[in-house]
């Protein structure tokens, strides 16, 4: 009675294994197989990215890809790792998601790693912030959101995904814009925190499109603005912070890395391999069906787009982290 | 209801592919579960990947099924050696195991199962007619109403404490100390990580229940390997329940699945949890409690109808608000955004066909629990004829395997050790390691909540009063207190004067 199960099951590993691409003819100088460091456990928002990326990346470069997942201390206990001891032949790289890669040790003088002890090679997707209420809140535009905490400042409470996460940022920025003050509310990222929204536990939830495009689609979240460069065209009705005279445009961001000093070639082919992607029709339509928003930024570009980062929440945080915890 | 979707789904299930899924999907979650350490969470992470090249039907039912053997079969290893298999099974060990060493083990794991396939089957029918209007109760939980939860599931230290209450509260209170190690949630400060990186998620109470229960016991078992005349080597006792016993605990079963069904509800909180609650109700709803502790049916039956029924408890917010309700149901939305769908309150219409067969696969699963789980736990049983040395070792293996396997970390094997030498004191000590695990796995929610509510609510106290799911909870817990100082007997002891005239 065990052995027919058993057997059926053996048969849906096998072609499991089967069906998973075989390595083609090893032209990657880092090897034939890269370890990729996942940060967040299986199942995340990392995962959901290295599955859409790392099979087509496979075929491209004729490497199999291996995720070894080591959740902790908010991705710090991977990276610190990426840039501390692991190989840097081109065998190792890592998803690193900004701003998290450098507030982590920003804010947190115990953890040790630095980003120019990596080598960015791409980033790839972008989560624009979104400003969202309960479906049956009484502020139905961000005007009213302002207008609110201009009255009684301190008082409106505003969710985010956790100290140190790029809600959280954002939203001093936007305190810091128009001058208002919030009361921000940190919680286990971005789900709980935009579940505490739709029950109106909290007035509002400073969440990622990514996370409650599903919610609000179906209406059990009102957006009321986006920290992006334009209307999103999943979006059209839903604001820009831009439009709003409020200059911030913020989001988390997920791309690759490697350590630091890898050989320059195996760097370009990786690069190249990630600008080949990008024009991908297949990978576009892909993307855009999970509303991942492609922002794909490749080699000196994403290392600049990491300093500017770097410095910009530096100089937040040292403008506020003495009013953090009160 | 969408009855064609419904149908579409049922009739996408039985098909022989997505059956053998099931089939292997349990077996799978039923060894997975019985071996310490290796826990439904981290099996689902584990065979995640591999499901990417499945249809996400075949997939998903072959991930649930696996979440519902695997909240099975934790109970085995905690009834034959005192080790909890996976951590929602922790609540079983205290019943669990003196039946066996009374040689009815057989006895205690046809309880186990079938409580297990009651609860489970209830919470799956729940989730087939009940799922939206259920969902929606889950937004009424927030920080304020999480904190009394968490409020009132501290208050089971205080019952647990056998023998000795200072020593139950001593390890309730090392329980939550132990549980504010980490990141502070509203400052980001580290508190006691001693610039230690591996410590700043804070102590993965998993590690920490591995090394108090397993560990302990297998040094004891070393320890008496050599005196030889092993107890309770053969099972001589039926493994199916008679009628009569299963009609007798069916109102605790019927209990304890609500308990299940409601704790997997609400994000936070998990078949950890729930089984600790479930027990505790049912010894305070027993007439002889003295029995509790020390080989009582209703105690086996508790927990384990309580934590299958988390299963579909916890799949109920995550398939109709797209919010999961536990970690495991994190990893199937996982599964499910892996596979491009959406999570999100669409996932009944929009994706019904995948999810009705999700739900249908969850159903089924625990009709297969009862058939794959009767022939495995009688296999299992013959673990009792190994030698305990042999047992022992394999326990301590399995301990270091699973510690490592949580977050691929060298650092977590090195911390279950030194819980489980400090267990092994603990269990000299006669003190007891059960209430110092509620501590650590109610004390993240309760600082977690009380400092959100308190944001929240300006600082005031009064936010708990507003709340009346809250207020109600608080009560609970104020009388559970007051249940365990002798505060009613006094109150009684007039009336009980007067019932006896003469």
């Amino acid at each position: 009675m065990h052995a027919k199960p058993l057997r059926h099951w053996l048969t849906i590993a096998a072609v499991a294994i089967s069906l998973s691409p075989l390595a083609q003819a090893a032209d990657y100088v880092g090897g034939d197989e890269i370890t990729v460091l996942q940060g967040f456990k299986p199942g995340g928002g990392s995962d959901a990215l290295a599955q859409l990326v790392q099979p087509r990346l496979s075929e491209i470069l004729g490497v199999d890809f291996v995720n070894e997942y080591m959740p902790g201390a908010t991705g710090a206990v991977a990276w610190t790792r990426l840039a501390k001891q692991s190989p840097n032949d081109g065998s190792t790289i890592s998803i690193t998601n900004t701003p998290m890669l450098m507030t982590n040790y920003i804010m947190n003088d115990a953890i040790t790693y630095k980003t120019d002890e990596m080598t960015p090679i791409a980033n790839v997707v972008t989560d624009p912030g979104i400003v969202v209420v309960s479906a049956d809140s009484p502020y139905q535009t961000i005007e009213d959101l302002f207008a609110a905490a201009e009255q009684s400042p301190g008082t409106v409470t505003i969710g985010n995904s956790g100290v140190g996460g790029d809600d959280f940022f954002t939203t001093i920025l936007l305190e810091q814009a128009k001058g208002l003050s919030f009361k921000k509310v940190p919680f286990q990222g971005d789900g709980p925190s935009a579940t505490a929204a739709m029950g109106g536990k909290i007035d509002a939830s400073f969440n990622n499109v990514g996370n409650v495009y599903g919610q609000v689609e179906s209406g059990n979240l009102r957006a009321l603005a986006v920290f992006a460069e334009k209307r999103l065209t999943s979006l059209p009705d839903v604001p820009t912070m831009k439009e709003k005279g409020v200059d911030v445009v913020a989001g988390s961001s997920r791309g690759y890395s490697a350590p630091a000093d890898i050989p320059a070639e195996a760097r370009q082919q990786l690069i190249e391999a990630f600008q080949t992607l990008a024009k991908d029709p297949d990978f576009q339509a892909q993307a855009e069906k999970r509303a991942m928003n492609l922002d794909v930024v490749t080699g000196d570009d994403y290392r600049a787009m990491i300093d500017k980062m770097e410095s910009d929440y530096r100089e937040i945080w040292d403008s506020v982290k003495d009013q953090v915890g009160r | 209801m969408d009855s064609s979707l419904v149908m579409i789904g049922l009739t996408n299930v039985i098909s022989v592919n997505n059956i053998a899924c099931i089939l292997g999907g349990t077996l799978l979650g039923l060894f997975v579960g019985a071996m310490p350490g290796l826990s439904a969470t981290m099996a689902l992470a584990l065979l995640l990947p591999l499901t990417f090249s499945f249809d996400p039907a075949t997939g998903l039912s072959m991930l649930a099924s696996l979440y519902v053997g695997a909240s099975y079969g934790g109970s085995i290893a905690a009834i034959l050696l005192r080790t909890p298999g996976t951590p929602s099974a922790a609540a079983t060990v205290l019943d669990g195991f003196p039946l066996s060493q009374q040689g009815k083990a057989g006895q205690a794991l046809g309880i186990s199962l079938f409580a297990s396939f009651f609860g489970g089957l209830m919470s799956g029918i729940a989730l087939l007619t009940a799922a939206p209007l259920l969902g929606t109760l889950v937004l009424e939980f927030g920080p304020v109403e999480l904190f009394a939860i968490a409020v009132l599931g501290i208050t089971i230290i205080g019952s647990l404490a056998q023998g000795s209450v200072i020593s139950g509260l001593l390890s309730g209170g090392l329980g939550l100390l132990l549980s504010t190690v980490g990141m502070d949630l509203t400052t980001g400060t580290p508190r006691m990580t001693f610039g230690q990186i591996n410590l700043f998620a804070g102590i993965d109470f998993t590690v920490a229940l591995i090394g108090l229960f397993s560990v302990p016991q297998a040094l004891t078992l070393i320890e008496n390997s050599h005196r030889g005349g092993k107890v309770a080597s053969r099972i001589t006792d039926r493994l199916m329940p008679r009628w009569r016993t299963i009609k007798q605990l069916m109102p605790n079963i019927l209990r304890s699945s609500g308990i299940g069904i409601v704790v997997g509800l609400i994000p936070g909180t998990g078949g950890d949890t729930a089984s600790w609650f479930a027990y505790n109700e049912a010894k305070r709803f027993a007439r002889d409690k003295s029995r509790f502790g020390k080989g009582e049916i209703a105690g086996v039956a508790a927990p384990e109808a309580a934590n299958n029924a988390v299963v579909g408890g916890a799949l109920i917010p995550t398939i109709a608000l797209g919010i999961p309700g536990s970690s495991s149901t994190a990893i199937l939305l996982g599964a499910l955004m892996v596979q491009g769908i959406l999570p999100g309150p669409n996932l009944l219409t929009d994706y019904g066909d995948v999810t009705y067969t999700l739900i249908w696969a969850v159903i089924l699963a625990n009709i297969a629990l009862l058939v794959v789980g009767l022939a495995f736990t009688k296999m299992s049983v013959s673990v009792t004829r190994i030698p305990d040395g042999f047992i022992a070792c394999a326990i301590l293996t399995l301990c270091i395997i699973g510690a490592f396997a949580i977050n691929n970390s060298l650092f977590d094997v090195g911390l279950m050790l030194g819980f489980g030498l400090f267990g092994y004191w603990m269990s000299k000590a006669g003190v007891s390691p059960a209430p110092m695990v509620i501590g650590l796995i109610l004390g993240p929610v309760m600082e977690t909540s009380f400092q959100q509510s308190m944001l929240i609510g300006n600082d005031s106290f009064g936010v708990f009063l507003e709340s009346p799911i809250a207020t109600v909870l608080l009560i609970l817990a104020l009388l559970s207190i007051l249940q365990a100082t002798p505060f009613f007997r006094w109150l009684r002891v007039p009336f009980k004067r007067r019932l006896k005239p003469d």
